[in-house]
């Protein structure tokens, strides 16, 4: 049977939403999905964890996972049983640079789940025993992180690249110091500051427009207090750190720098560039250490974007024995000796274009999408513009962007493992590794 | 509670050969979801082989005679597509959602596999580093990591098909050899044994004759029967009790429930979600949200298709509490629900919660694909799938009562108290 050819489907585009402004001056983005039987919201807030008071790390964490638990009309749980009725559902997640609240509810209960979002949004009663509940999960939270050896390796990462003196280099959720500092009323004082309308957007897809809470969403009223300072932090040098983990069986491995992100000229290059080095089950790190070596399950990263800044995260997890042989494998491979090919730049530029459709498929993946564009200030459109971008790049210009971009003498690597083997290993790669210690935020 | 809102159009056809076909046609989905489930997993594997069929799932990627290793992968990437397969005690997938233009190809490269598997000695054994470092990532460097082996362990003895991991061991890896190979694909890789779901912008013509076309040819041999349901004896409930270097310690207590199919099985995840799921569940606000006995609860079943599935409730206690205390205080909860039942409330939260994560799993082609592949191999027609959301809908209080009664009785459970080392 001779080998079928691939036929090219039409271009597609990320949706378009409808775009309202409400007198309150909250931003509304609904994107349309007929076929969506789950509606997803989010809303984002310009509440940056950059204003956290540095003593009271977490307090923005702490703002969004206590809200749901009462509100001044239905206290003591009330509200959550409310909204498990509807089948809705809110989650959280406070960054750097912003913070995103939403949820996700069957499009047909989406008009009863909004007013109850809302009163969530306005009136939480963060009473003392769910402040306390959700600072011990918190805690133990990062009791968790520590222990999990992605986990840590991604707290070693942060501190590396952008210093322990910089909120961006600190556990987001706080550390168990900061976090049994915080009392209702200081989260109360965060939540005042930070979640009003203005210069905050609600993106909504699904089956179901959200007409019939507009009313309600405008009489939510106030602006943010403060406007934090959210300037991104100095250049580190780069570094090479351990996480000890003794007698681990695997090192994790990552290797990290700060780039350039979506406004950049040279971005759909990177990303190219990324998916063919990382990025792919094809990528050729993957090829080298899996498939050809077996010394993982997999390799995998790529240049993820930010909002000022995109972030390049590359590694995997491969048995001790071979961690250094790994590390200066992945170090030769992101240096791009031998530049991209056409076929690998066409692979991966057919890949990120068609994989679209796939990858926005639900509206939580559409909320999800806009809400970070709509952090960045960018427009819905910019993701269309991304697309025509990535078909115009040749092999030489990705090749090119990597090079400029991804100097080998500013990378950071992290390796958590037993750190017995794994220090003398990294030496003899020429590298200066140090254990670094992360209990000293317990 | 709402109606249930959606019901799927579905056209199943049998190949000559014994390939089931389904199609379920989504003429506005972004891709056509291709989905493949062989029935076999590890429940099928051989005394001193744990871990085999997974492995193989792994060298179904290394080549066969038109495919290059690496290329099927690297090919359905190439088209904008998401590929990729999984093992579990009871089946083996494999799974590509594309664009539509490349379905063909899709169906070619799966179809390849399935007629002329390749492997050379140097395939196998990085498939096999990697499938150990895969365990080591999962389990063995993982805090917990041998939660579910210990958890298995005391319902299965090791002779028992559910009674070992679908990982396997790492000395069962160690010994695998090439020769196995063949055999293994030979006894289960048939078409008879196999069942194929196209959803998407498919019509049930194209998708029949697509189907035929790439896997007609496979030979027709008679579906090699599992021997699986009852012939090894579950183990009576017992306490076991370690010790590790994990941060909490943590009570996992746990049931014996009925096979996957068996109709008590949609109120015990209702009563599961009532007892253990949420902020608002029976467990949290009793055990919680008082802050007596427990900082967090979860609740779980692992299903099996031919014998006992595993009810979990795990618990985290309070700096102060034991984890057996803990498990008492679960008891005591637990014998009131099955005394009293559910509430009117929590059992309709618990539907409402539970037909929210149905629509959420049948969001995607990919998801949904896969869904009808699961329901026609547990309830024996993928039709089924339409039947889930109104047999939640029709569970009653006194339904949820009965089966926690039944199959969830404080006496019948495990206990697997987990101490961390150095308590913080």
């Amino acid at each position: 049977m001779n080998r079928p050819t691939v036929t090219t489907d039409s271009a597609w585009q990320f949706p378009t939403p409808e775009i309202t402004t409400l007198g309150n001056g909250l931003t509304l983005w609904y994107f349309a999905m007929p076929n969506q039987h789950m509606t997803s919201f989010n809303l984002m807030l310009p509440a940056p964890l950059a204003g956290e008071p540095a003593s009271l790390e977490g307090v923005g964490t702490l703002a969004l996972n206590a809200s749901d638990e009462g509100t001044l009309r239905h206290p003591d749980g009330e509200i959550t049983e409310l909204l498990e009725l509807q089948g809705a559902t809110l989650s959280g997640t406070a960054r750097f640079h912003y913070t995103t609240f939403g949820g996700t509810a069957p499009s047909t209960h989406l008009a009863d789940t909004l007013p109850l979002f809302l009163e969530v949004l306005r009136q939480p009663a963060f009473a003392e025993q769910d402040i306390t509940h959700h600072i011990e999960a918190l805690t133990a939270s990062f009791d968790s992180r520590l222990a999990s050896p992605e986990a840590s390796n991604r707290m070693a990462m942060r501190v590396a690249l952008f210093g322990g003196d910089h909120r961006e280099g600190r556990p987001a959720a706080g550390t168990p110091s900061t976090l049994l500092a915080i009392t209702p009323d200081d989260v109360r004082a965060w939540h005042s500051a930070h979640f009003r309308p203005e210069g905050a957007t609600l993106l909504v897809a699904g089956a179901t427009a959200p007409d019939d809470s507009i009313r309600l969403l405008e009489s939510w009223l106030g602006a943010p207090e403060l406007k934090p300072d959210d300037s991104p932090a100095d250049r580190q040098h780069p570094s090479v750190v351990v996480v000890d983990r003794p007698e681990a069986v695997q090192a994790v491995i990552s290797v990290g720098l700060r780039t350039p992100t979506r406004t950049d000229p040279r971005w759909a290059g990177l990303r190219i560039a990324g998916h063919a080095i990382a990025g792919a089950f094809a990528s050729r790190l993957n090829l080298e250490l899996r498939e050809r070596l077996g010394y993982t399950y997999g390799v995998g990263g790529g240049i993820a974007p930010g909002l000022r800044e995109g972030l390049l995260t590359i590694g995997g997890s491969v048995r001790t024995e071979v961690a250094g042989d790994s590390v200066a494998r992945i170090l030769d491979g992101l240096r791009l000796d031998a530049p991209l090919t056409d076929a690998e730049v066409d692979d991966a530029r057919a890949y990120l274009v068609a994989v679209a459709p796939l990858a926005n498929e639900t509206s939580s993946d559409i909320t999800a999408q806009a809400c970070a564009l709509a952090a960045a200030g960018l427009d819905p459109s910019f993701l269309n513009e991304h697309f025509a971008a990535l078909t115009r790049v040749t092999a030489s210009e990705a090749t090119a962007a990597w090079r400029e971009v991804v100097r080998p003498e500013q990378l950071t690597v992290a390796v958590t493992g037993d750190a017995e083997k794994l220090t003398p290993a990294l030496t003899a790669l020429g590298l200066t590794p140090q254990v670094v210690d992360l209990r000293s935020w317990s | 509670m709402t109606q249930p809102p959606l019901t799927f159009d579905l056209a199943s056809t049998r190949l000559d050969n014994g390939l089931e076909v389904i199609v379920a046609p989504d003429a506005d989905a972004p891709g056509v979801a291709v989905n493949l489930w062989v029935e076999v997993g590890s429940a099928d594997e051989v005394e001193g082989r744990t871990g085999f069929a997974h492995l193989f799932e792994h060298l179904m990627f290394q080549g066969s005679e038109n495919v290059a290793s690496g290329e099927h992968m690297a090919t359905v990437e190439a088209m904008g597509g998401t590929v990729n397969a999984t093992t579990s005690t009871d089946r083996t997938n494999y799974f590509e959602t594309v664009p539509r233009g490349g379905l063909e190809l899709a169906l070619w490269l799966e179809a390849d596999r399935f007629a002329s598997l390749a492997i050379t000695p140097e395939n196998f054994e990085a498939q096999r580093q990697v499938v150990k470092e895969e365990k080591r990532q999962r389990y063995d460097n993982q805090p917990y990591g041998d939660l579910l082996e210990l958890l298995v362990a005391q319902h299965f003895p090791a002779e028992h098909p559910y009674g070992h991991l679908t990982i396997g061991s790492m000395a069962h890896l160690d010994d695998a050899a090439l020769d196995d190979v063949a055999g293994f694909f030979r006894s289960w890789y048939r078409a008879a044994n196999t069942s194929l779901v196209l959803c998407g912008p498919v019509t049930p013509d194209e998708g029949v004759a697509l189907a035929d076309r790439y896997f007609g040819a496979l030979p027709q041999l008679p579906a090699t029967p599992r021997n699986l349901a009852g012939s090894v004896a579950t183990l009576a409930p017992q306490t076991t009790t370690v010790v590790r270097a994990v941060p909490h310690s943590l009570s996992y207590l746990s049931w014996d429930l009925p096979i996957a199919s068996h109709p008590d099985m949609t109120a015990l995840d209702l009563a599961l979600m009532i007892l253990a799921d949420g902020p608002s569940s029976r467990l949290h606000k009793s055990l919680v949200r008082t802050g007596s006995a427990a900082h967090e609860i979860h609740g779980a079943a692992l299903t099996h298709r031919s014998a006992a599935s595993i009810a979990t409730i795990l618990g985290r206690p309070t700096e102060d509490t034991s984890t057996e205390h803990l498990a008492a205080a679960i008891f005591s909860e637990l014998d009131r629900f099955i005394q009293d039942g559910p509430t009117g409330s929590e059992l309709a939260r618990a539907k409402a919660q539970s037909e929210s994560d149905d629509l959420w799993g049948l969001a995607t082609t990919t998801g949904r694909a896969d869904a009808i592949n699961e329901y026609r191999q547990l309830y024996g027609s993928p039709a089924s799938i339409n039947d889930h959301l109104s047999d939640v809908a029709e569970v009653t209080a006194e339904d949820v009562a009965r089966a926690a009664a039944q199959w969830l009785r404080p006496n019948n459970a495990h206990q697997l108290h987990y101490l961390a080392e150095d308590a913080r």
